[in-house]
Parts: C-alpha cells; structure tokens; sequence
C-alpha cells in the first residue's frame, strides 16, 4: 500500500481537531479530542490513535501531516517562552519598552500597555551604529559586544534577539555579531531582526524578532518531539506546518522562525473557506466563524485568503487596536469581534441593548446550559427563536433549559419596554449588526463592496447567524459547508507550501535603479524557492508573484502594489496608482511616487491537496425532513412554522426553497424565505436569496 | 407616516443606528489615516471625523480621535453654520477654516466641512480636522507674539462649491505653506473622508427610511445627557478649587486656576482669577479650554459615554475675556497645548477632593516636542515636526506608565523615520533614571533623547517643552516626578526660544516624569527593589 494519505493536526485551546483525507476520492475523516495543554502531543497522539481506528486506516499510509498550532500565540500570550535576551544598538535597548507612547483607550486612566518580552536588565547594548542608508557610522565593537553576551548568558538566558538600527538597509552589524556569537556562545539560539522582519521602524522590528526568539526554544524542542511521536506511530510521512500567510512550510523553517506560526489555526480556517468557496464557483469570499466568545471574518479574493503584512499579538485587552504587540509577519487577514454564542445581552447605561463583548463562555455558558448562567446570551435568543432545536442540542448529546432562557430573555425586555420577541429577536439582530459593521469597515478598507462576496459560515454559531448577516451586508449567496466545525483542518490539507520575502528598497521610482530592484526580486525568489522545493511541493505549478510597497513620497504608510509582470517605470506606476484608487478613490495631483519595500511571495501546491472531498457522515435517517417547528424571520415579523431538514440525508441536487432549517451536530443553518437552496456536489449548502 | 410625529426607536433599532453611525466615521478615519501625507495625522492621529445634524451638534465621532479635537470640531461645525446660513449651502459644497477662535486655537489645525443633504433639504454635515503639515509663518514655537506671525490664517470659506474646488483659495494656500504638496495632499485625503461619511450616511438613511437625522439625534443627545447628568447628581454639591503654576514665560510663571461647582446634576468650570493672557503662543483658546475640560471631567465621571452633544450639555464653563485659557484677538496661540494640556490636572485638582479614586497625580505632560525646519540640498523648504511624552502619573491602583502620551494621544516617530527624513542622527531615546515621583506607587519615567544636526546648512529648531521648573506634582503624599530638561550643546536653554543648530550641534531633550501616589514609605520592598533592578530607580 503507498502512502497516499494526508492526515491534518490542529490543536487549538479546547480541542485538538484531527483528519485524514484521501486524496484519490476525496473521503475524509474527522476526529476531535480534548487538547492536553501540559504537553500537547500527548493528546495529539492519543487523537490520532482513535481517528486510526475510526477510519480503518494504517498509519503507513499516512504520506504527509500538516499540522497548525497555537501553542506559540499562547506562550506569548501566557509569557512562557524561553529567557530571551536583547541586543541592540547604544542607546536603544529601551526601544522596546518605550513602544509607540500611544494609549489604546482614551478615558481609561488605568491602562495597562503590554509588558515588553525581555525585561529591562536583559536588554543590553553593542557599540556600532548604521546610517539610513546603510553605511557604516560605527564599526561594531565585537570584544564589547561579546562581553555583554556573556552577561546574558550567565543570567540564563537561551534565545538571544538581535535588532540593530537601520539593519534592514544592511544586515552586515547584526551578522557580524550572530557569527561572534555563535563561535563563543554555540548553545544560544540567536535571532536576527534582519533575518525575520527587514523593514523599517526599529520598534515593530524589535518586538518581532524579540518575540521570535521567545518561543524558537519552545518550538524547537516541540517540533522534534512531534517529528519522533509521528514516527514511532508509524507514520512515513514527514510534518509540515501551518503559516500564519495560509501557507506551509517544512520542519527547518518553521524552527528558525516560528513567529510565522503563530497565527496558523486561523489561518487554516480562512484556508478551509477559500477552498469551500473555489468549489462553490465563488471568486470573492467573506469566511465568517462564529464560536462560543468571538468571531472572525477573512476575505478571500480569487480564491485566497487576502494576506496582512502584520499583525498585533497578545493583546492586553482583546479588542482594542494598540493594546497587543505589533509582529511584522505576512499574516492572513482576520478580523475578531467580540460576538458568539456565549455573548452577554445586557442593558447599555444608555438604555440600548448591548451584545458582547462579555461572555458568558462555556462556564457557565448560556441560560439554557442551567450551568448557573443567568443573563441572557445570544444562544438563549438563537434558541428562543427557534433557531436552535432544544431537543437536538450538539446533536441531542445535551440537555436544554429552554424555560429559563425565556425566562431570562423576557426579564430584560421588559427592563427596556420591548415585547419578549422583540427583545430575543434584538440580541440577534444586535450581534449580527456588530459583526457586520466589522465586515464593512474591513471590505471599505479594501476599497471594495459587499454585495461582491459571498458569506461562507464555519464554526458552531456561525450557520445560525450567516442568513441574517448576509441580508444586513446585501450579501446574496450564503454557503454552510459540511463538517463546519472542523473545517479549518480540511484547509490545511488543501493548503499550498508557500514562502513571503521582503526586502527594504527605499527609493524614488523616478530615480530607483530598476536593474538592482530586478537582483533584490530574484534574489528573495531563488531564497523563497528552496524553501519550497523542499517541502516537495509541485514545482511545475509554482506561483511567483512580486510585489511592492510604496506610496506617495511624504506619506507615511505604505500599499503594497502586485506588480503584475510591471517591470518598467511607466508600468510600476501605472500598477501603484491603480492600487491605489481601488483603496481610496482618487489620487492626488502631482505627487511623486517611492519604493518602501520589495515582496516575493512564492507558492506551489502540495501533492495530494486535491480538490475532492466526501465527508464521512452519519446518516441519522432516510428521510431528510425530519419535521417543523416555528422559527422567527425578519423579513416576516413573526415566527411560521418551518420545514427542518436533516443535513446528512440530504442528497447532491437538493433543490429547497426558504425559509428552512438543517440540522448537523455541531450546527445549525438558517435560511430565510425568499431563498433558493441546493446542496452542492461536495456537500456544502448554498443558499441564495431571489427575493 | 405623519410628519409631525417624531420617529420613535426602541432599544434595539437605537442600538444598531448608532452602531452603524459609529462604524461610518471610524472607515472615514481609516481612510483619512491610510491617504495622509502628514506624520501628525497618520503615525500621531493628530484628527478627527465626525459627523452631525443639521444644526451642527455632533452625533457621533470617531473611536481614534484626540481629546482635544473631540471638544472642538462639533463646535467649529456651528461656527461655519453661522457663516454660511442653510440657504447659502448646496451639495457639493466643503467649508474650510484654521481660525484659532472658531477652530482649535492654533493654525496648523484646519477643519473642512460637508453639508449633507437628502431630498433637498440640509439634514446632516460631515466633518473633519487634521493637522496640517506646515501653515506657514515662523515655525512653531511659543515665539510669536500676535496670529498674525504664525502662518497663514483660513476664515470660513468655502473650499468647493458644489464640487468644484475653488482655485484662488487653493493657490493662495500652496504658496504660503513650506509643503504644499504634503498640505494640499492631506486636505484632499480629508474631502475624502468627508465623500465617504456622506454616502455611507445615505445609504444608512435609505435602509433606516429615515428623511431627516433629527429624531435619531434628539435620541441620542437626550440619552447621553441624561447619563452625564446622573453621573454628576452621585457627586456631592460643592464649590470644589485647585490652582497651579506652569513654566509660563521662563522668567514669569503663569498661575491658573479653576474652582469647580457640583450643583445637582451639572457642573460649572470657572476659571475666574487665572492670569491674563500673554505676548507668547501658549494662550489657550476657550475652544481648547472647553474641550480639555471636558476631558478632564469625563476621564472622572463617566469615562465609558459616547461622545457627542449630549454629553457635554450639563457642563458650563466661565473664563473671564483675556485670561490666558480665553485669549481675544489677535493673541497667538500655536503653543496653546503648553497650557491647555495642564486643564485636565486642574480638574483633577477639583474632582479629587470628591472622588479620590478616580484620579491620578500629575502628568509629565503637556507633551514635548521638537520643531525643525530648513532647506534641502535641492533647494526645498521642509519641516518636521517630532513629539516625545513624558511619565503619567501615578494613581490609586498601581504605578504610572513610562512615555506615554496623556491627555493628548500622540505616538512618537520611530528612529528610524526621523533620520530618514531629517539630517539628525539621534545618539539614544532612553528611559530617564529616577525621574518617576517617589510614593507608595511610583510617577512613570519620561524619557532621554538627543539628537546632533548632521545637516550642512543650518537649521531652525524650536521647542515644546514644559514642567522644566514646576514637575509634576504627586497626591496623597507622593512626590513630584522630575523636571524636564532642554540642553543645547551641554548648556540648558529657554525652551520657549528658537535656536539655529550647525552641523555638529547636540540637543538634549529630558521630559518629564510623572507624580507618585501616596507615601514612598509605604512602597512594597519588592516594588521597590525591582525599581532597583531594572534599573528605573538608582535608590
């Protein structure tokens, strides 16, 4: 038997998801087993044991593994990294804790900013010094420099950052000094901030390449243990892990930087969308998730999920701009909202009804968990409108107070005037308006409109919500693909290996030498490939793209431009000022135009990351309407009696009309009247509202 | 629907109105952000977008603006009403000004307007102020004795006329700005903002099927009126006073002083008995004036209110004409920060005598900066202008926070950037040893920075700098932080000057720290001893 296999690993807070696909008919099986924070791959191991048997599958079958993590956004988030050390240029070893000198709330006189990574006697200073071009000012003082190592290592520290000022211009102080290093210190994992994020503004870099080496020890032993515990199971397939851009990469690379990682799961889910929506015929795709405390939105265009060149990390207060660490990594774009089925609903001091962001979580959980929940949440509104089905609660596996969540509901209508119905039917509306307003910031700040995308639901509360969501945004079709719940591991397996480079380039387009912007591209593809090659990626369909960030001399943010096979002056401009008009309208008369930085961003997929999928349902009966029930719609201003639909019987061809109800365990999907549905050959819902 | 009646919203439609009021003017602001030519609004976020009824009283505004243009921008909104009467606007139009009384009280700041309207009648304005990256006249600095030195003064105007951009006017700016390009290239990026907040406001119109915006805004205003005034009602009546003393002129310290009634539930801010205006920019406008009070009383009494009209409607305030927090024609008043940012701690002062709790010791702040301008090699007037905050005082729960930016909210430029688009080269920005105010919680440091010229022809620097000899007082037994310190050359310098610099030349900037918070005695040993460690005091 060859092993033909791909078998995803995602371990998340709560639960660690496991699947195995067969690429040759596309036929998946799904695993969820509880995470084991103390050591992750105890319950990965254990997972993969019950997801073997419950598939009849040989782990020698087994050809690949991809695998996404959070445990480095936790070790960041918790602060249980490794002792890291800092160095940096005389005089700036401060940079790190000085940040921006920006509050993220304004009224709030009890901030708390986010502490830095490496405290203040483990930040020491190397005499050298760069020009903004480049140029060396001050030799660096190697023998000085090396004592103060000395210093961290005797203080325990085992992962050393380096962040020179002006390094991204040239990395020549902060190689000299790794290499100095490395010959005294051989033991100290050393990351340079040239190497992880070469752009300017010294603080995003430092905490980037600071934040690297705070969990590469972590990662390094992590990832060793894994590549063994797979080994020993008999797996022949080697590990490949999940970026943060939506890409993959091999063992080594994810060693030496895996701050890259540290947004994988999400990525995967946002994945796990765009591979839903390609096989729906839809281009433009708004991934919606909606869990227990949070939801998130990613926009996907021609069928990828789009991708930040940054991102903020470990936030002090989860939803607030500016209160986390800026991390310079090509990041797929998400946007978290505080809104999910464990949302509170409570009385604003101003009389409004207010959603979220307090949650209710999964203790005590909603009202109608009777866990001892006691305000109403947005599962108690859901359920009290007849979106979700007391008696099928998790696929009936749990018992549902429905009393009490009216109970709760009705109190806090009648505290603000509202009939009981209006008030269940508020908190839904409210949430779904917090999560749409997101969706629109989001899609203007891309210069593009709704009604161009398609909503694609995965994650428990999604699917309830997506219907009334779609209608606030003008959004027409609306997908619940099959197996929401573990979708964002199907993405990984549809995953391409794929490398970001950049590089500075900080010049004039009139007076740039095309000829060395030409070396830079190629020199970060020829780097960007051999990553790639050696994950065993499909080289005859790789996909090198180049781009730039530049902007209007005197500004100050850059956009990053696809250059588009542009490689002459005329061409370059043409491709900035088009880029720039889709983001802000118009552009402004007579201003010049520069160079920041120069992107590759290589791709090629991954043998066995075919375009089949089957689920492995259980078929709960041979009919698919399993009844009705009285579910309440806007659009009617009251609840009618509505068919509800056992998913897993549905069969490919499927065509229904709103409004309707399917049933899955882990989920619910509403649809509205004045909707078309049909189920589509790899088993998604399409829903598409004609009226 | 009868006209007559007004529109009622329950709840819940409240709710989701306001929501999308909200998000409206946060894209405009993201826009406004991503097209700016100016550091000040795009690395600082020296702006705002808001947008109002048709009477100018403000609806919402949005999440990043600063505290000071919060206050003012609804006001300037009216100001242009008063100008420009109903009858006189027409779609398409965008009003302009910068002047200091009707805007917020120094030039660089220019706000432009949009009136909105929806079946031919006025039914809303979208507006927005952003620092400007340079207005002409001698840079800034408290130097300048009248307006008149200060640059280039806009009264209301109108900047387009049914769409169309009046040519004159825009001539008239670009040659009296060192930066035309960078100025006009920003207040385009603002009538972009203003087009954005005015579709999505129709659109939002469309869905709600509401004509006009005074049944929403009637709503809103009353609510957060009703939620200021019943925060003010828990504090007890009184005539509550503070006073302090701010460097002022170097050689002549200016005094201010603010006694504050609680009386039911609103509250009177009279600055009656503060010094009377000077010769120098730092006056403070009473558009700033009111907006820094605000500030200050909101900080301590309902901190999580949305901002519009509503809520300032229970707060009054009195400053006698030609004090220097309300200066009359034709003062100068670039500077007027230098003053107006020491408002807030006066209220401090007044509030803390009631709700001790709720308030924290003196700031290393107003906030420090460094102007500086020449001409480049190719014979190009630039200017830049660079912030560095100072330590925040300590408060009841825990220490104050290092270099931050407090009341305004103004991030510093990274290294990085200023020696890219400055000739300096800065030789270290570091924490300031022991410049935190002793006490049970200790002031947040400030910091150190200097800079050498490495520019072949000379250039002009001027200063914000202040507490160089009053620092930041402490409360409830704290001590004050340490003072700020300006030196040129290794010799301390009046702050309130201009200098040439030559290549070669140093500046060293110290700002302030901020107060501590109760008895140093009563610090915790380890608090104290990891203050040791790490280096943020000697002792």
């Amino acid at each position: 038997m060859s092993a033909s296999l791909s078998l995803g690993i995602d371990i998340g807070g709560t639960f660690t998801d496991l699947v195995v696909l067969d690429p040759s008919d596309g036929r998946a099986v799904i695993w969820k087993e509880s995470t084991t924070p103390d050591d992750p791959a105890r319950g990965t191991m254990l997972g993969l044991m019950h997801l073997l048997k419950k598939g009849n599958i040989a782990p020698g079958s087994i050809g690949r593994v991809v695998h996404a993590t959070t445990l480095f956004t936790n070790a960041l988030i918790e602060r249980k990294g490794a002792p890291t050390g800092l160095l940096t240029t005389a005089g700036f070893a401060d940079t790190l804790e000085i940040g921006r000198e920006r509050k993220y709330e304004l009224y709030d006189l009890f901030l708390e900013m986010p502490k830095p990574l490496v405290p203040r006697p483990l930040r020491r200073e190397a005499r050298e010094r760069l020009a903004p071009d480049g140029q060396i000012e001050v030799p660096l003082d190697v023998e000085a420099m090396l004592h103060e190592v000395a210093f961290l290592a005797e203080a325990g520290v085992t992962s050393l950052a380096i962040c020179f000022l002006h390094s991204y211009a040239n990395s020549v102080h902060e190689r000299l000094a790794a290499e100095a290093i490395k010959q005294k210190f051989p033991r100290l994992s050393i990351t340079l901030s040239s190497d992880i994020a070469p752009e300017i503004r010294e603080y995003q870099r430092c905490v980037t390449a600071v934040a690297n080496a705070y969990v590469r020890p972590i990662a390094e032993i992590y990832l060793e243990n894994l590549e063994k515990a797979l080994k020993q199971a008999g797996i022949p397939g080697s590990l490949f892990l999940m970026l943060s851009n939506g890409g993959l990469t091999h063992v080594a690379e994810a060693k030496r930087a895996p701050v890259q990682l540290l947004e994988s799961g999400p990525a995967a889910g946002a994945l796990a969308g765009a591979w839903f929506g390609r096989h729906a015929g839809l281009d433009r795709v708004l991934a919606f998730d909606m869990g227990g405390t949070t939801a998130k939105l990613a926009l996907v265009d021609d069928g990828e999920p789009l991708v930040a060149w940054g991102f903020e990390a470990a936030r002090t207060k989860r939803f607030l701009r500016g209160s986390g660490l800026p991390i310079q990594i090509a990041t797929v774009e998400l946007i978290e909202i505080g809104a999910g089925g464990g949302s509170i609903a409570r009385r604003s001091d101003l009389g409004t009804l207010h959603v979220g962001p307090e949650s209710a979580g999964a203790q005590p959980g909603p009202v109608c968990y009777a866990r001892g929940g006691y305000e109403p949440t947005v599962t108690d509104s859901d359920l009290s409108l007849g979106y979700l089905n007391a008696d099928f609660f998790l696929g009936g596996a749990m018992r549902i107070d429905l009393a009490g969540a009216e109970r709760a509901l009705g109190s806090l209508s009648t505290s603000m005037g509202l009939e009981p119905l209006r008030g269940a039917f508020g908190i839904h509306d409210v949430v779904n308006e917090n999560m749409a307003g997101a969706a629109r910031v989001a899609i203007a700040e891309r210069g593009r409109v709704p009604q161009d995308y398609a909503l694609l639901a995965t994650g428990g509360a999604a699917p309830v919500h997506a219907w009334h969501v779609a209608r606030k945004l003008g959004v027409k079709h609306v997908i619940c693909p099959p197996g929401a719940g573990a979708g964002s591991t199907i993405g990984m397996l549809m995953a391409p290996a794929r490398i970001d480079r950049v590089a500075s380039f900080n010049m004039s387009l009139a007076s740039a030498d095309l000829s060395a912007a030409e070396a830079v591209f190629s020199g970060l593809e020829k780097d960007g490939l051999a990553v790639i090659r050696e994950t065993g990626a499909d080289m005859a369909k790789a996909r090198l793209r180049r781009l730039a960030d530049m902007r209007y001399i005197g500004q100050g943010f850059e956009i990053t431009v696809p250059l588009e096979g542009n490689s002459d002056r005329q061409g370059i401009l043409a491709a900035f000022e088009t880029a720039y008009r889709k983001l802000f309208g118009r552009t402004p008369p007579g201003a010049a135009v520069q160079f920041v930085a120069l992107r590759v961003s290589v791709s090629a997929p991954m043998p066995g990351a075919g375009g089949k999928l089957r689920l492995d349902g259980q078929q709960t009966s041979d009919a698919a309407l399993k009844g009705y029930r009285d579910v309440y719609f806007a659009d009617l201003g009251e609840k009618r009696s509505t068919p509800v639909y056992d998913r897993y019987a549905l069969t490919p061809g499927t065509n229904i009309t709103g409004p309707a109800v399917f049933e899955e365990n882990e989920s619910t999907f509403i649809v509205g009247p004045g909707a078309r549905i049909s189920l589509l050959p790899e088993g998604s819902i399409m829903a598409e509202y004609v009226s | 629907m009868n006209a007559e009646t007004p529109r009622q919203f329950d709840a819940v439609e409240l709710e989701l109105l306001w929501r999308r009021l909200i998000s409206l003017v946060d894209e405009a602001a993201a826009a406004l952000v991503r097209t700016s030519f100016s550091t000040l609004v795009r690395e600082s976020y020296d702006f705002s977008c808001i947008v109002t009824d048709a009477s100018g009283q403000s609806l919402v505004q949005a999440t990043e603006s600063i505290p000071s243009f919060i206050g003012t921008l609804p006001e300037t909104v009216k100001h242009f009403l008063k100008f420009f009467p109903p009858e006189t606007l027409h779609p398409g139009d965008v009003l302009i000004t910068n002047d200091i009384w009707l805007g917020t009280g120094h030039l660089p700041d220019i706000t432009v307007a949009k009136p909105i309207f929806r079946h031919g009648k006025l039914v809303a304005f979208s507006a927005s102020t952003a620092h400007a990256p340079d207005i002409g006249g001698k840079i800034r600095s408290p130097e300048p004795r009248e307006v008149f030195e200060e640059g280039l003064q806009i009264p209301p105007l109108k900047l387009m006329r049914a769409g169309e951009a009046d040519e004159t006017l825009v001539a008239i700016l670009r040659k009296n700005v060192r930066t035309p390009e960078q100025t006009m290239g920003d207040l385009w990026a603002q009538v972009v903002a203003l087009d954005l907040m005015e579709e999505r406001l129709h659109i939002l119109m469309e869905q709600a099927g509401l004509d006009d915006l005074a049944a929403l805004a009637g709503e809103i205003h009353a609510r957060c009126e009703a939620a200021m005034r019943s925060a003010i009602a828990a504090l007890p009546d009184g005539t509550y006073s503070s006073e302090l003393q701010t460097d002022g002129l170097m050689d002549k310290p200016v005094t201010l002083k603010l006694s504050l009634t609680i009386e039911g539930d609103r509250i009177i801010a009279d600055y009656t008995g503060t010094d009377a205006q000077v010769d120098r920019a730092i006056n403070c406008a009473l558009c700033y004036t009111y907006a820094m009070t605000m500030y200050g009383v909101k900080v301590c009494t309902s901190p999580h209110l949305p901002n519009n009209e509503g809520a300032w409607r229970p707060i009054s305030i009195i400053a006698p004409d030609g004090c220097i927090v309300n200066p009359v024609f034709p003062a100068s008043g670039g500077s007027r920060m230098l003053i107006g940012h020491y408002l807030p701690m006066l209220v401090f002062g007044c509030l803390g005598q009631v709700v001790p709790e709720r308030v924290m010791a003196a700031c290393g702040s107003p906030m420090w900066g460094m102007n500086q301008s020449g001409v480049n090699a190719q014979g190009k007037p630039y200017a830049n202008m660079f912030f560095y905050n100072g330590g925040m005082g300590a408060n009841m729960r825990g220490d104050g926070i290092s270099c931050l930016s407090w009341p305004s909210n103004v991030s510093s430029t990274a290294i990085e950037i200023t020696e890219h688009i400055a000739p300096l080269r800065v030789h270290y920005k570091r924490l300031r040893v022991d410049s935190g105010g002793p006490g049970r919680h200790r002031g947040g440091l400030g910091q150190e920075i200097a800079l050498e010229s490495r520019s072949e022809t000379p250039i002009a620097v001027s200063f914000l700098a202040e507490r160089t000899i009053f620092p930041a007082f402490g409360i409830e037994g704290g001590k004050a932080g340490a003072p700020g310190v300006l030196r040129i050359n290794g010799e301390k310098v009046d702050p309130k000057k201009q200098y040439v610099l030559s290549r070669g030349d140093t500046v060293i900037l110290a700002t302030p720290g901020g107060g501590g918070h109760g008895d140093p005695e009563k610090r915790d040993k380890l608090a104290r001893e990891s203050d040791i460690q790490a280096g943020y005091a000697s002792r």
